[in-house]
Formats: C-alpha cells, sequence, structure tokens
C-alpha cells in the first residue's frame, strides 16, 4: 500500500480516536456525580478499534482499511449519543461492538472459502426462509414486530442474517445475468417479503424487496422489470394501507403526524421537535433531550444525534454511510465474477437502502418503518450483522486485488 | 465496460439521489418548518421551559413595566401593573386559560426559545440562565391610559402611530379588562355583552362612514384632473336607482366645491364624485390603502374589507361604498393607516408594537427601524388632501379637534350600522406640517363623530404633542 494512502488513514484514525476522547470525556464531566464509566468504556472502545485495525493491517493487507474506519467512526458516534441515553446499553454496545469486529475479521479472511464453495442459490434461498420463519413460530413480539428470537435471556433478529443469506441467494440465482424460470424466482422472493410482512416487519419486507428488485435489474439490465416491481409495490402499497391497520397508521403518521400527536403522530412529532430544536450546529453533547424521543436507543438514534450535534453533526453522519455505500459500490465495481458482482451489489444496496429507509423515515421524507440505522443503534444482531456484511465486502475485495495480482505475474 | 458494471454505476447514481434528497430535506427541514415546531404547543420542550424559565418582563416605551413574573412564596406570580387600559393588548398567560394577545404572540421572546444565534443559546445553556427575554413595547402608558379613561366605558377602540415609523402608540379598546383577576372572572368577561377580551382595535371591523371619504377623494384627485375647479349644486339628498341617500340633519343644500363638500362632509356629493370616479378606480383606490389584505403585526389583525361589487345593482353599492357605507368594513389600525398615509406624504410604514428584546446576556435585538410598507398615493395628492383634513378641523365637521397652536389635519364620520346610533368615528394626524402622530379613533353607537370621537383624538394627540416638548 502507498504511503500517501496509509498517512490518510492514520489520520482518520486519529481524528476518530480525538472525537472519542473528547466526547467521552466531556460526558465522564457532565454526569453528576461524576463517574468514569464513559472514560473506561471509550478506552475498552478505543482499544478494540486500534486492535482490529492493525490486525486487519497485519493479516489481510489487502484489506479496504476504510470500510473498518467509517463503520467504526459511526460505531463511535452510536457509543457516544448511547452512552449519554443509557449507560447500560452502552457497556453492552462496546461488548456487540467487540463481537462486531470480530465477526468483520473472521468473515473478511473467511469470505473467499465460502466463495469457492459455491453453494446451490436454493440452499441460501431455504436458510433465510428458515431464518424468518422461527421467530414466527417460537419469537417474541417487540415494538410491533415479532421478529425476534429468545434463548436463556439472550435475543437474537434472525432477519438481520437473513439479510446476508439472502444476498448470496439473489447474487447465486441471477450469475448468469438472466433469469432461468422468472415464476420461481418471483414465488420465492415473494415468500421471503411476505414471511417479514407477516411478522409486521414492514421496513424488512420493504428492504428486501427493494434490495431484490436493485439486483435483478443490475444482473439483467431489464428496467421494465424494475418498472412492473415499483408499480406492483405501489399497488401493494396502497392496498397494505386500505386493508392492515398497522400500515394505515403509519402512513397516516406520515402524512399529517400533527393531527393526531398524543396518539399516532406521536413517535414521529417527537423526533421532529428533537431535530427542530437542534438546528444547525446542536444544542451541545448532553444538553438534548433525548428521553422525549420513544425506542432513541434503536430506531430514532438519528434523531438524538441531530439534537445534540445539529444539522452539520446529522449531514456528516449521512455522508459518513455515503462514503460506505460508494466503497462497496468501489469494490463491486473492481470485481470481475458476476456472482462476485452481484453479491457485493446485494450487500451495499441492501446497506444503502436500510440507511435511507430509517433516516428518511425520522426525518419525515418517508412513513417511519422501524428498521435499525446500522452501527449507530443500538442492538447486537444489527451490529454484529452489519460487521458481517462489511466483512464480505473486505472479503470480496481482496479476493479482487489478488486476482489482479495473480493477472499480473 | 461490460453492462453488469454499467448498471452497478446506475445504481450508484441512484444512490447519489436518495442521500442527496436525505440531505436536502433536512435542509429544506432547517429552514422552512424548524421554528415552527420549536414553538409548536405540542413540543414537550417547550412545557419544560415554561417550568423552568422565569418569563421575561414586558415594558412600555419608557421603561415602565406592563407585565413582569414575580416568585410569591416559591410560585412564580405574573403581574400585570397596567391595569384595565392594558388587558385586550398585553392579553394573559395563565395555567389554567393559556395565553392570549401579546403574552401569546411574543410566547417565544418572552420564554427565550426563538433565539436564532447558536452561540448565544450555547452561552445561557452553558452559564445557566433562566431567564426569558425582556420586551420593550412602542406604546407609551401614560397615553394609552389617558386614552382609555377618555372612552369612559364606552364601547370603542383607538390606535395611536407615529406615521414616519409606523410605531404603535397607543392601543386602546374599550371596555378592557385586569389581566390580574382574569382567572377569577374569567366567567363574567368570557360572557359580557360589551364583548372586553376582543381587541377592538385590531380585530374589531366597522363601517368606515365618512373617514373613508379620504380615500374617494384620493381617487377623484387622481380620475377627475379638473375636480378642483368644479361646484356641485346639491339639494341635500341625492338619488341612485331609486335610493335616496341623504346629507346629515342640519346640512344646507346648495353650492358647494369638493373642499368644502369634505369638510362638511356632504354625503350627496361625494356620492356624485364617487359614481363618476367608476367602481374600478375606487376598489382599486382601496386595495391601494391596504383593504383586503393582511396587515402584518405582532398580534393578528383583522382583514378590512371593500367587496368586489355585485353585479346587480352596483350603482347603489358604488354610492354607499364612495361614502364608507353599505360592505365596507375596517379595523381602527387600518384607518389610522389610511390616515397616517396622508401625514407620510402618502407612504404608509408597516406598523409595528415591539421596539426592541433584550436577552438576559443583555444582547439588543431591535426591530424599530422603519419598513416600508405601500404607497398608496403620490405626494402631491397627499398634500393637498392634508390641507382639506385641516379645513376640515378648522372650519368643518371636526372643529372639536381643534388644538390651540397647532395644526390638526381630521376627517370626522358617523358610520350607520344595524345596531342602533351611528358609530362615531374620527381619524387625523398633527401637527399637519410636521405629522408626529397619526389617530384613529371609533366609539360604538355614539352618535356623531365630530362629536363623540373627536374630542378623544384631540386628547391624545394634544397629551402626546405635549410630551414630546
Amino acid at each position: 500500500m502507498d504511503s500517501r494512502e496509509e498517512a490518510i488513514y492514520n489520520r482518520s484514525l486519529t481524528a476518530m480516536a480525538l472525537v472519542g476522547f473528547l466526547s467521552f470525556l466531556l460526558l465522564s464531566a457532565y454526569r453528576k456525580p461524576v463517574t468514569f464509566l464513559p472514560f473506561y468504556g471509550a478506552l475498552a472502545f478505543l482499544t478494540v478499534v486500534f486492535l482490529g485495525y492493525f490486525f486487519t493491517g497485519w493479516v489481510l493487507p489487502n484489506s479496504d482499511k476504510f470500510l473498518f474506519l467509517l463503520s467504526s467512526f459511526l460505531a463511535q458516534l452510536g457509543l457516544i449519543m448511547l452512552c449519554r441515553i443509557n449507560p447500560e446499553l452502552f457497556k453492552r454496545q462496546v461488548v456487540f461492538f467487540a463481537l462486531g469486529v470480530g465477526f468483520f475479521i473472521l468473515i473478511s479472511f473467511f469470505t473467499k472459502y465460502l466463495l469457492r464453495l459455491e453453494l446451490a442459490p436454493f440452499f441460501y434461498w431455504a436458510v433465510t426462509v428458515v431464518l424468518l420463519l422461527l421467530p414466527l413460530l417460537f419469537g417474541v413480539e417487540k415494538g410491533g414486530a415479532k421478529n425476534w428470537l429468545v434463548f436463556d435471556g439472550f435475543t437474537f433478529q434472525p432477519s438481520e442474517l437473513a439479510k446476508i443469506t439472502f444476498a448470496f441467494y439473489l447474487a447465486g440465482v441471477l450469475k448468469n445475468g438472466r433469469i432461468d424460470s422468472f415464476p420461481r424466482m418471483a414465488t420465492e422472493i415473494l415468500t421471503v417479503v411476505g414471511l417479514l410482512a407477516i411478522s409486521k416487519d414492514l421496513g424488512g419486507a420493504m428492504l428486501f424487496y427493494f434490495t431484490a428488485l436493485i439486483v435483478i435489474f443490475v444482473a439483467t439490465s431489464r428496467p421494465d422489470i424494475m418498472a412492473v416491481g415499483c408499480f406492483s409495490a405501489a399497488i401493494l402499497g396502497v392496498s397494505g394501507y386500505y386493508l392492515f391497520d398497522h400500515v394505515r397508521v403509519r402512513i397516516e403518521a406520515w402524512l399529517n403526524p400533527w393531527k393526531d400527536v398524543p396518539g399516532r403522530g406521536y413517535q414521529i412529532a417527537q423526533s421532529l421537535f428533537a431535530i427542530a430544536e437542534g438546528g444547525y450546529f446542536g444544542t451541545g453533547l448532553g444538553l438534548g433531550r433525548p428521553d422525549f424521543i420513544p425506542a432513541v436507543a434503536t430506531d430514532f438514534i438519528f434523531s438524538a444525534f441531530a439534537e445534540e450535534f445539529g444539522f452539520l453533526g446529522a449531514a456528516a453522519v449521512v455522508l459518513m454511510y455515503f462514503l460506505l455505500v460508494y466503497r462497496g459500490i468501489r469494490i463491486a465495481l473492481r470485481l470481475q465474477r458476476n456472482f462476485e458482482i452481484l453479491l457485493a451489489v446485494g450487500h451495499t444496496v441492501m446497506f444503502g437502502m436500510q440507511i435511507f429507509t430509517i433516516i428518511g423515515g425520522v426525518i419525515k421524507l418517508i412513513p417511519v418503518t422501524g428498521v435499525t440505522l446500522p452501527f449507530m443503534s443500538y442492538g447486537g444482531s444489527s451490529m454484529v450483522m452489519s460487521f458481517a456484511s462489511l466483512g464480505i465486502l473486505n472479503g470480496l475485495w481482496q479476493s479482487a486485488l489478488e486476482g489482479e495480482d495473480d493477472d499480473e505475474d | 465496460m461490460t453492462r453488469i458494471k454499467r448498471n452497478v454505476r446506475f445504481v450508484f447514481v441512484l444512490f447519489c439521489g436518495l442521500f442527496l434528497s436525505l440531505l436536502g430535506y433536512l435542509t429544506y427541514f432547517q429552514v422552512y418548518e424548524r421554528q415552527k415546531l420549536i414553538e409548536s404547543s405540542y413540543n414537550r420542550r417547550l412545557w419544560e421551559q415554561e417550568e423552568a424559565v422565569t418569563r421575561g418582563t414586558i415594558y412600555d416605551a419608557k421603561g415602565r413595566v406592563l407585565a413582569k413574573t414575580v416568585e410569591e412564596n416559591g410560585a412564580k406570580k405574573r403581574i400585570y401593573p397596567g391595569g384595565e387600559a392594558f388587558g385586550p393588548l398585553i392579553g394573559y398567560s395563565s395555567k389554567k386559560l393559556g395565553r392570549a394577545n401579546l403574552e401569546q404572540a411574543l410566547n417565544g421572546e418572552l420564554l427565550g426559545i426563538s433565539q436564532q444565534d447558536p452561540m448565544m443559546v450555547l452561552r445561557q445553556k452553558v452559564l445557566g440562565v433562566s431567564r426569558g427575554n425582556d420586551v420593550y413595547l412602542t406604546v407609551d402608558s401614560e397615553l394609552q391610559n389617558r386614552a382609555y379613561q377618555l372612552f369612559s366605558g364606552r364601547r370603542g377602540a383607538l390606535v395611536a402611530l407615529d406615521p414616519k415609523t409606523g410605531a404603535v402608540l397607543a392601543l386602546v379598546s374599550s371596555p378592557g379588562y385586569d389581566s390580574n383577576s382574569i382567572e377569577q372572572r374569567w366567567e363574567l368577561l368570557s360572557k359580557d355583552e360589551k364583548s372586553p377580551l376582543l381587541n377592538r382595535a385590531i380585530q374589531g371591523l366597522y363601517p368606515p362612514g365618512s373617514t373613508f371619504k379620504i380615500v374617494t377623494l384620493a381617487a377623484a384627485f387622481e380620475s377627475i384632473p379638473d375636480i378642483e375647479s368644479r361646484t356641485y349644486e346639491t339639494p341635500g339628498q341625492v338619488v341612485v336607482n331609486g335610493r335616496v341617500i341623504r346629507d346629515y340633519e342640519g346640512f344646507r343644500p346648495g353650492k358647494y366645491d369638493i373642499k368644502k363638500a369634505f369638510s362638511l362632509s356632504s354625503n350627496s356629493v361625494f356620492v356624485k364624485v364617487g359614481l363618476e370616479v367608476g367602481k374600478e378606480r375606487l376598489y382599486a383606490k382601496a386595495e391601494d390603502f391596504g383593504f383586503n389584505e393582511r396587515i402584518s403585526f405582532e398580534l393578528p389583525v383583522s382583514t378590512s374589507r371593500f367587496p368586489r361589487f355585485s353585479l346587480m345593482g352596483d350603482d347603489v353599492e358604488l354610492a354607499e361604498a364612495s361614502i364608507g357605507q353599505g360592505k365596507i368594513l375596517a379595523t381602527p389600525l387600518q384607518m389610522a393607516l389610511v390616515a397616517s398615509a396622508v401625514a407620510n406624504g402618502g407612504r404608509i410604514i408597516k406598523p409595528y408594537i415591539v421596539q426592541k428584546v433584550v436577552t438576559p446576556l443583555g444582547e439588543v435585538k431591535n426591530f424599530s427601524s422603519p419598513v416600508f410598507l405601500k404607497e398608496p398615493i403620490d405626494i402631491m395628492t397627499a398634500n393637498k388632501i392634508s390641507e382639506y383634513m385641516v379645513d376640515v378641523v378648522e372650519h368643518g365637521t371636526g372643529r372639536a379637534a381643534g388644538i390651540k397652536g397647532i395644526k390638526v389635519a381630521g376627517k370626522t364620520g358617523s358610520a350607520e350600522n344595524p345596531h342602533g346610533k351611528p358609530h362615531a368615528w374620527f381619524v387625523g394626524f398633527a401637527p399637519a406640517d410636521d405629522p408626529k402622530i397619526a389617530v384613529a379613533v371609533v366609539v360604538e353607537n355614539a352618535g356623531s363623530g365630530g362629536t363623540n370621537a373627536a374630542p378623544i383624538a384631540r386628547d391624545v394627540m394634544w397629551q402626546y404633542l405635549k410630551g414630546l416638548k
């Protein structure tokens, strides 16, 4: 790697560490009585970041280091907010982060072996379906959606893992650049989307549906399928509005939250109040009122962040997510085999759509659907699976670079 | 490049669009939606602020307290030293009844939440400032009290403003109420037939009667070039499409030029003039003066109305409109602006009542620079009308407004209405050659403007001018 690039990475890392130290020191001092929990938490977090960064550089020298730096920076911003909202969640999230980094490194390393296996797409589809069926059969409901599994007080959201298997399925079934059997594929995809809809995970259903549409378009270059897909989505949305109460509630809260602020519009109204309070520069860390926002640690963490860090902070976060998407696209463009390109695109699209869905939702650009903000929202499944997803992108990147090296030899 | 990679690039463009729309919407939100949400009554931050913050003080132009919050046995209490004259203007802020009038309109400032400058917000948060901003009005409380007393309980309103700056010097609505006892007397006040809770000066809509002849005269000057050399022969009444419009009792039939007709407020002559001016031009002139348009002011102002004529019988409507009767309705503030346009060489300056806002850290936000609103007439016309209005006070119906040693300009009105005796009107300004104060007075169902409204205007103008010396 050339040293100029190396210098940029090191500078980014330093900037991130500085932001972290300042914020956590502020949080330590701000809480009365003064506690050092944020400070120790930050030390643990930064240790994991540095270890992860250098270890990746050492075992996987061809890594795309920006993937790791950007995601860690975002995780750090999420941790700062969590520490401020609820120190208990913060402690656990640091552990999830460490786990996520572990998965990132492992999966970065093993992706090439996984690719060599060339498992049939039907296998990935079956796994996806089983993952989505499990919570329906044995799961518990949280926040209106039945997509959680509980073992011994340890909860897991299988749909997060299903995102990865679904991307593999899509890449596999479309790797020849054409659709072998349209009815079969449509049935398979709609089964997955349908399962999510049944568990009332509307955000998830939307995410999987649009990811499938975009990957199909990339593989087949057929805008007609995309158009028909969008049209059907519109029809489904409208009929959902009339058929299902929980869909109607969300759409009405989006169209006019002010009609019923204490009821249906409550969540989105509180979110908008927070963002409004922040203004351009934010109230400052610790000076906002995240306690007014429901589900602030998970779905609405962006609103709390926007209140305390302002429009500028929020815009910076949006740009960082955008850079991650850009890195994903860049990786896809460097790859040679269709399957790998589609896999990279699938993960990137799933990731990008998720960010758009939740940020767009909490700022009332689109209706709110409960999905997490990757890396920032509280939650182990989301954190670990988001890192796993990046691990696959990183693994693909390495195989691309190694492939190029082979060509040169 | 392979097709698949071209498509990947297309996906990238799609995401550029999606993320740009996020940033775009966030920007739009900050620019257009933000302030509304901060001040929304659903916003819990606002309630917290209310609890934590000591509401700012409202002062008059000379620094006298009109509303302030004091601690009494650990509880916050809002007190209003101004008395009844200020009730309909200042309003109240009460947990039980909510807020009204200036207490409502200035809520954001008084709580210090309409702060824009982020450094100031941060400083206040860090320094733990728990006071809202203080607001200084342009109103002179002595003048306000004096004016209020002149109504002696009769229903009516008065607006006095500085025609050159738009500063409101007094905004009286009678009967008023004492904001201190609003909670105890709410039942009584809200059911009172004299509706003391209504601010008549800005929300009351009255037929303007002959004071509207100023507008008709302005239109006539502009559309009938030889009007000053004409004479009108009148028998003391005029018939339009079978409708008889009379001059007031005691008006002698005979030959009048336009100046004399204005001075003595002849309805028959002004109906003829109005018919000659025509409906389109009279309508346009009324709109030039601000009718049919919302006046932007710190408090909500009812829109004064000059209706489009209906197709049927429009000559009768036009005839009535020329003398300020029929379907025309005006607020006292609107008529004060008509007077101040004449006083200020034809230019209306936007009226305002908040002079400055002072934050607890001493920053001053000044609102007193004049904002030009509109120019309904040119300076030549304005000067001519001013001269005519001086004649009204010197020789005509407005003699009761005359002040010894000061040239006063004015116009009386006695507006017919379905509720009983005519509403007495007077609008005017003084001194005529260098106007410092413009007033509009209406006293409901009091009879003739010359005897009932002009003396109030006179006293208020005199009081104010005396204070300037």
